[in-house]
């Protein structure tokens, strides 16, 4: 069984229905793509497997147990953590604090060790470790977000459209990054505008357009579709 | 039936149908001939079926209950209209009883000059009084609004409260303003001649006549036609309005903050302009106050009677509305006085639990208002009477 | 290292983020300045009603004192605000609650005689720390009974400023109907010794405590906030609540932290206020403006700035009594307050952006 399934979810806000019978599935160390169009709902898919939102049909299955009536909290102490597109990091708080309250729900008392690690990732958070995050460019603040996501060793981090904001320079090295994360361990659930360069290092993608389930494959597959390709791969 | 009891009944009588207009449903055709009919039937009834000192007690009750249904007009003009949420209301009510006061009292000769300091004192009638009241308020709202209005709603709660209990310090300290801390007395009742034995000169001889069995006391019965007859042209006045181009422009801004504000400057004005009626209402609900009690001081607008009370009839009666609006004044009054009844009942039983007890009793009354509110707030925050179009934004509980 | 920046609203490059810092600077320089210009202005007016400069000097530092009072209860006010996202109107009753608590422990507790120089015996003290605790309970039934449910269902600002308000009378009723409205003391005929200090200045032993303890209490609370995980975590909230709940942080553990925080301030703040003067059931409602006042001049949700609020607010009270009635005490703190409202509602310390 996959890590994390997504069983013909319907979800939405209000009265709209947004995500209509999807379903899809990530595997232990994997990384996976959602692209498509603006508007599809790949957004409010990641809430609704993150327990923001709860699906109205269908469920939520990570690590076998269902999880789509769980709230947050709840979800981040399985082993999922969630990389918000903005308002990601704790403006008025340091880069050392923000990733301690990524640790939060740790249970051993090992935060300085946790906190090496992502300094491993990203070395340029250890030079401004006591900087207020609110003060950094947008390429450190993506590393302080994603940096507070993995303190807990998840097994499975969700990031929503990590290229949002950032030069090309900085994109390069944050997807650079997320494959090293990904090599030393947790599975990556990505959302992406730039669907050309989160497939090249995806195993797997999915393309959502208007809230259902269009392509599936393997990230090759998908980058080689002449009609994803016309559909969505321009940017 | 004797005399006096005629003579009450037929005061009685108008603000039954002024009662009745409003509630009475259907239309207009219909509901006048019937709150006529409905009003003379329970105008002859009530000095019938209740003894005299309990018509009496009535009466007083509607007339706070009407004087109350005139701030919560005010209110209501704020912020039902356009969304201040004005937490200064004393303030306002203040400003106005002491204006009306100090403009048809006169001021204080020979040896109770020497007790009694006020400001100035014209001996103006009470029309007049009432009209200075409101505008004089107005004034003062119009000060206040021109700082505080462009404030986000928690500040614009935090200075309208500051600026009530600065008003209420300078009416507490200020002798020379109006005899603070002491109060100023002898407002003068208009009419109240009508009681007195002889009756006024200018009364025609038959309705000398007819007054005569009445005494002093019973003078609530006619303050409570001034009361209703204020009420209602308040009432009709703001029905109006909140139907004009001027009321549903106030109701855009209210909900759509974001898209009005694309006006510009004139969002401001418009703002202003509804909290200036809303002071001016309050201020005529103040003088009509003054000129009830006769004699007033600062401690009678403390936050507890002259904002807290008025927001929570408003909230109960139905935010945006001005029918709720005045039933929620009636609603929550009924619910202080009735409180009263019920712990005089229970004064044994308090007395048992702790000998102090009995005498804080009014403490207990405060508490039941409250737990009202917080009840209100949690289970009903659109009040009773919805407004017919749609519940404002403001008080939005997530749950529409 | 430059970065282009791509259509991204939220983000922004170093140039634009200094340059909103030094406007952010500017107009809170501006405001610091104009804060500062009242005072003087203030000790002119006194100085030229006759007062000396001993006299003024009195009043400033008895100001600073009244600021220790204000200050523990606006830290709580501010905490609130920023981890709750709404004024606390009932704020000013867990001051009096603390206050009136401390007098029935007191009253329980077997009498000592007054440690000197203080006025009060070590029964205060106790029950000082009894109260404390005793107020957090009554918040937190506050909020589980009337805040929590409006919490969960997303209600509007205007609502929660309307339930703290009923909160506010209900907690004063009661204290209405078990202690009475007269005015109490804790240790009613006592001496209070004054100590001389040079420049003629005169302060109570009484008052050098209530300074003390404030201070003491400032820096724990610094220390919560600033070194523990809870503190952190209440800070993380106020900063982003939707990110706290995103990182796992239980917001609802939070928000009981802040209220015990938030309310054993307040209390311990009410009985020092006590002490100082006398305990009457409106204390809390008269120090309410005041509190406000200092959390909003120093800027909503800082700590920090809620006691350089409040200092500034004490002196300006007391120096201005000088040439002011002294009941109009809240009216002075009412006048900074719309002073900041006005210029820069961000208040000294507030964050540039919620």
């Amino acid at each position: 069984m996959a890590l994390l399934e997504v069983r013909g979810v319907t979800a939405g806000y209000g009265d709209t229905e947004i995500l209509r019978n999807i379903s899809m599935e990530v595997g232990e160390r994997e990384i996976v793509s959602i692209i498509g169009p603006n508007g599809a709902g790949k957004s409010t898919l990641m809430k609704t497997i993150f327990g923001l939102l709860h699906p109205r049909e269908g469920s939520v299955v990570f690590d076998g147990h269902d999880i789509s009536r769980l709230q947050p909290y709840q979800i981040v102490e399985r082993g999922m953590c969630y990389v918000p597109q903005v308002a990601n990091v704790f403006t008025d708080l340091t880069v050392s604090e923000n990733l301690e309250m990524g640790a939060f729900l740790a249970k051993t008392n090992d935060i300085a060790a946790r906190m090496e690690r992502i300094y491993e990732y990203f070395p340029r958070l250890k030079e401004r470790r006591n900087q207020r995050a609110g003060k950094m460019s947008g390429g450190e603040r993506q590393m302080v977000a994603m940096g507070s996501a993995l303190m807990l060793d998840p097994k499975l981090v969700l990031m929503d459209e990590p290229s949002a904001g950032l030069s090309p320079k900085m994109v390069g090295v944050i997807f650079d990054q997320i494959r090293k994360i990904n090599e030393a361990g947790p599975a990556i659930l990505i959302v992406e505008q730039n669907a050309k360069l989160s497939l090249e290092m995806s195993d797997r993608g999915y393309v959502l357009a208007s809230g259902e389930n269009r392509f599936e494959g393997t990230g090759k597959e998908l980058l080689n579709d002449p009609e994803v390709g016309r559909l969505y791969l321009g940017g | 039936m004797n005399g006096a009891d005629l003579a009450r009944a037929a005061f009685l009588f108008l603000p039954l149908v002024l009662l009745g207009l409003l509630v009475l449903p259907g239309r207009t055709a219909l509901r006048v001939p019937l709150a006529l009919i409905a009003a003379a039937v329970v105008a002859l009834a009530l000095p019938l079926l209740l003894p005299r000192g309990v018509l009496t007690y009535l009466a007083s009750f509607s007339t706070m209950a009407g004087i109350y249904a005139i701030l919560c007009l005010g209110l209501n003009s704020q912020w039902g209209l356009t969304g201040h949420v004005n937490f200064g209301i004393a303030g306002f009510f203040s400003i106005g009883a002491f204006t009306s006061a100090l403009f048809t009292t006169t001021m204080p000769q020979g040896a109770l000059a020497a007790y009694s300091q006020q400001l100035f004192g014209l001996g103006w009638p009470f029309m007049a009084g009432i009209l200075m009241a409101g505008v004089v308020a107005a004034a003062a709202g119009f000060l206040v609004s021109i700082p505080v209005l462009r404030l986000r709603t928690d500040f614009l709660a935090i200075a309208t409260l500051g600026i009530a209990e600065v008003i209420r310090f300078i009416f507490q300290n200020e002798r020379w303003l109006a005899n603070g801390p002491q109060p100023m007395r002898g407002i003068p009742r208009p009419f109240d001649c009508v009681f007195a034995d002889p009756a006024c000169s200018w009364l025609p001889a038959g309705v000398a006549r007819w007054v005569a069995p009445l005494a002093p006391r019973d003078y609530v019965f006619l303050y409570l036609v001034i009361v209703a007859l204020i009420l209602a042209v308040v009432f009709l006045l703001l029905e109006r309005i909140s139907r004009s181009p001027w009321g549903r422009l106030q109701r855009a801004i209210r909900d759509e903050e974001n898209s009005a504000a694309m006006y510009g400057k004139n969002v401001t004005l418009r703002r202003i302009e509804s909290f200036v009626l809303g002071s001016f209402i309050m201020g005529v609900a103040g003088a009509v106050y003054a000129h009830y009690v006769v004699s007033i001081d600062y401690s009678h607008f403390n936050p507890l009677f002259a904002t807290f009370i008025v927001w929570v009839m408003v909230m109960l009666g139905g935010s945006g509305n001005n029918k709720g609006a005045i039933l929620g004044a009636f609603a929550v009054w009924g619910v202080w006085s009735g409180a009263a009844f019920v712990i005089d009942v229970l004064s044994p039983a308090l007395q048992a639990i702790s000998p102090d007890l009995p005498s804080r009793g009014a403490y207990l009354r405060w508490m039941l208002v409250a737990l009202l509110l917080g009840l209100i707030v949690l289970f009903r925050p659109q009040g009773i009477i919805q407004e017919r179009k749609k519940v404002s934004d403001f008080i939005s509980d997530g749950r529409s | 290292m430059a970065e282009i920046v791509q259509n991204a609203p939220e983000r922004s490059d170093d140039r634009t983020a200094r340059e909103r810092m030094m406007a952010a600077l500017r107009s809170r320089t501006a405001l610091g300045l104009a804060l500062l210009l009242t005072l003087a202005v203030f000790w002119l007016l006194g100085q030229q009603q006759g007062a000396t400069l001993s006299e003024m000097l009195s009043l400033t530092v008895w100001g600073v004192m009244l600021g220790g009072i204000i200050a523990l209860g606006a830290i709580g006010l501010t905490l609130v605000y920023g981890v709750l996202k709404f004024p606390n109107f009932a704020h000013g009753e867990l001051v009096t609650l603390g206050a009136y608590g401390a007098l029935t422990f007191a009253a329980v507790l077997p009498m000592g005689p007054p440690m000197l120089p203080f006025s009060f015996g070590w029964e205060l003290v106790a029950a000082l720390i009894l109260t404390m605790p005793a107020v957090s309970l009554i918040a937190l039934a506050v909020d589980r009974v009337l805040f929590r449910p409006l919490r969960k269902r997303v209600a509007s600002l205007v609502l929660f400023a309307m339930a703290s308000l009923a909160a506010a009378f209900f907690l004063r009723s009661a204290i209405y109907l078990v202690w009475g409205s007269d005015f109490l003391f804790y240790y009613p005929g006592r001496a209070n010794p004054a100590i001389d200090f040079p420049l003629d200045i005169r302060v109570q032993a009484d008052q050098l405590f209530v300074f003390g303890l404030a201070v003491v209490l400032v820096i724990l609370t610094w220390f919560l906030l600033e070194r523990t995980r809870m503190g952190k975590a209440m800070r993380a909230t106020a900063n982003n609540p939707d990110l706290a709940q995103v990182r796992g942080i239980n917001t609802e553990r939070v928000i009981a932290w802040t209220w015990i925080l938030g309310a054993s301030l307040a209390a311990a703040g009410g009985v020092m206020y006590g002490l100082a003067s006398q305990l009457r059931p409106e204390m809390g409602f008269w120090l309410l403006l005041p509190m406000f006042a200092a959390a909003i001049v120093g800027g909503l949700g800082s700590p920090v700035g809620a006691i350089a609020g409040a200092i500034i607010i004490g002196v300006a009270q007391q120096v201005s009594s000088a040439f002011l009635n002294p009941a109009y005490g809240p009216g002075v703190a009412f006048i900074l307050l719309v002073i900041v409202l006005v210029l820069q509602p961000q208040g000294l310390f507030g964050q540039g952006g919620e």
